[in-house]
């Protein structure tokens, strides 16, 4: 593979990280423009574990997604009742807020000799350890693309479980699945949970793999084009975000040679694409038909 | 004290085109309760036009000012097109989500009518301002006063006292009602974005001849502040877009003067968030939230 595919590909990944936790919330019934946040506070906060604290790679990577985890609880504890478009917007202010505040950050130690950390707007850079330990980037993105096929394991079994359909009901008719004795509230509470974790796993990842980060990486595009994804792909499986982060980003490299009006030719091809498949290519009515046509052959 | 309101005076003139943004949002969202992302980019083409005929012909302000919003009205018909019209009622993300990819094509647009970042943008008179006192008032923010406030009283008079304004409010309190009475809810719903369009064609004029510049992101910028502006006012209420705009325009203004440049956003995302947070619903629009909440407690 040459450098400029494994870029490609590796950039894939993390992105679909956003696409798969932007889904998870879009499963429970709610938007969410905010998912960028927890990507940044994983990227962060892992970045800060192996640049200053000097800590292994592997719980540098956990540090930053329970933490991510953790502010989607508090901020989830506090924007539950809301629903709609109050809920994605609780999302938007709480994201945008942590954006401008990141730029305010300074946090400088020095380590061995240089000063590194978060120094507001002019970024997070040394974020060394693909250097220190020889990692090659085809190696990088192989790590990236195991946790992102562990995650993407996890929920398509999660799918198939009573969790599931309890989530996906509470997306349906969150009326409906409380007179069915099941807490809406507690399963947004854990979907948003959950969704910080994915984000806040992939965040950490890019940090490892830009080696430098900054406020303004994190900001409302990221997240809404996570939520696109999520969409495109559709909505009836964990697949599907995956598969709109590769029509999107495969299709666009793939038509570079009439630059300049790529976005013109994929945003009216997409614009298309959901007048005729509104819930996303694998929405639930074809997830369902493919699977009873498996269990038949 | 003198600073303090001086600063109140600014900030409401600002607020005003913000509460026209919001207006504009709270009409479309109103009659079809789905959100338009593309609402801030068609306004930005919109002015991108206004600004070309500037730039190349070197047209006169009240000629770039029409151009300014017919073109906005143009790329809105457009959306409304493509991300409402053709998408299912029942949709709301698709639509969504069609809307900001929308969104991208009309930045590409824009980049391609005008490749530069930045670009002049006339302003509607050369002359200083008005000092009545110790306040002075800028010759621009009196212009967007007095238009914001002929807008929303025309607005408050094609609202309650013409058919198309009665149907308006029908389709909005019950678009399936509203078709029983022999309402085409399709109709009133471009008619309602062509409308919104016009008012944040005129906002967006009004913004950019203050700024006396035009860069593309000004789409996103006008996106989230007429979003920012409905929601601190309540969603679908009329009043409350003005309300949330005027205290959108008073909060930026004031945190921009005592705490500085950097608090300006935070601090009005902290206030929305607080608002969302303790009063989910706005701050005049707490009717919709109570009912659903009061759902939900039955069962």
């Amino acid at each position: 593979m040459s450098e400029y595919a494994i870029s490609v590909a590796s950039n894939m990944g993390m992105i679909a990280f956003v696409a798969l936790s932007a889904y998870v919330i879009l499963v429970v019934g709610e938007i969410s423009f905010g998912q960028q946040a927890y990507f940044g506070i994983g990227a962060y906060m892992s970045g800060a574990a192996t640049a200053m604290w000097g800590w292994p790679f592997g719980l540098a990577l956990a540090v930053g997604s329970l933490s991510a985890a953790a502010a989607a609880f508090a901020i989830g504890a506090l924007t539950i009742r809301l629903r709609g478009l109050y809920f994605a917007i609780s999302t938007l202010c709480f994201a945008e807020m942590l954006r401008l505040w990141l730029n305010s950050v300074h946090v400088r130690v020095e380590v061995d000799g240089e000063m590194v950390g978060p120094d507001g707007a002019e970024g997070f850079g040394d974020i060394r350890w693909i250097f220190e330990n020889d990692v090659t980037p085809l190696e990088f993105m192989f790590i990236i693309y195991g946790l992102l096929g562990a995650v993407l394991a996890f929920l398509l079994l999660v799918e198939r479980s009573r969790l599931g359909a309890a989530l996906r009901m509470v997306g349906q008719d969150p009326l409906l699945a409380r007179s069915q004795g099941i807490d809406a509230s507690a399963c947004k509470l854990l979907a948003v949970m959950f969704a910080g974790l994915i984000a806040g796993l992939g965040g950490g990842l890019y940090a490892h793999f830009a080696t430098y980060i900054e406020p303004n990486v994190f900001n409302v595009m990221l997240g809404v084009h996570g939520l696109a994804y999520g969409l495109i792909g559709g909505l009836g499986t964990a697949l599907g975000p995956i598969i709109g982060v590769v029509l999107d980003i495969g299709f666009l490299e793939g038509i570079r040679a009439i630059q300049g009006y790529r976005m013109i030719v994929f945003g009216g091809l997409v614009a298309i694409l959901l007048i005729v498949m509104p819930r996303g290519i694998l929405d639930e009515t074809r997830v369902y038909r493919i699977k009873r046509w498996m269990r038949r052959t | 004290m003198v600073d303090f309101i001086q600063t109140t005076i600014d900030g409401l003139s600002i607020g005003s085109a913000y509460s026209l943004i919001a207006l504009g949002f709270t009409l479309v969202f109103g009659v079809m309760r789905r959100i338009n992302l593309s609402y801030g980019p068609s306004i930005m083409l919109g002015a991108f036009a206004g600004t070309w005929i500037f730039v190349t012909l070197d047209a006169q302000p009240w000629l770039v000012a029409a151009v300014t919003v017919a073109g906005t009205v143009a790329v809105g018909v457009y959306v409304e097109r493509v991300c409402f019209w053709a998408i299912r009622r029942d949709a709301a993300i698709a639509s969504m989500v069609s809307s900001f990819v929308i969104w991208m094509q009309l930045e590409e647009v824009a980049t391609i009518l005008l490749p530069g970042r930045t670009y002049p943008f006339p302003e509607l008179f050369r002359t200083g301002g008005v000092e009545i006192g110790p306040y002075f008032f800028r010759m621009e923010y009196v212009t967007t006063l007095t238009v914001a406030i002929l807008v929303l009283v025309m607005l408050r008079l094609l609202l309650f006292k013409t058919r198309f304004g009665l149907a308006l409010r029908a389709v909005s309190e019950n678009p399936a009602a509203a078709a029983y009475m022999g309402i085409r809810p399709g109709r009133v719903i471009f008619r309602a974005f062509v409308l919104a369009s016009l008012i944040g064609g005129i906002a967006g004029y009004l913004l950019l001849a203050a700024d006396q510049q035009v860069t593309p992101y000004f789409g996103l910028w006008a996106t989230f502040k007429g979003l920012i502006a409905m929601m601190l006012g309540g969603m679908g209420s009329i009043p409350g877009a003005v309300v949330g705009g005027l205290i959108l325009g008073v909060i930026e203004s004031q945190t921009q003067w005592y705490l500085g440049n950097a608090y300006k956003d935070l601090s009005s995302y902290l206030v929305l968030f607080m608002v969302l947070v303790l009063r989910p619903g706005g701050l005049l629009g707490q009717g919709i939230a109570e009912r659903e909440a009061q759902a939900f407690r039955r069962i």
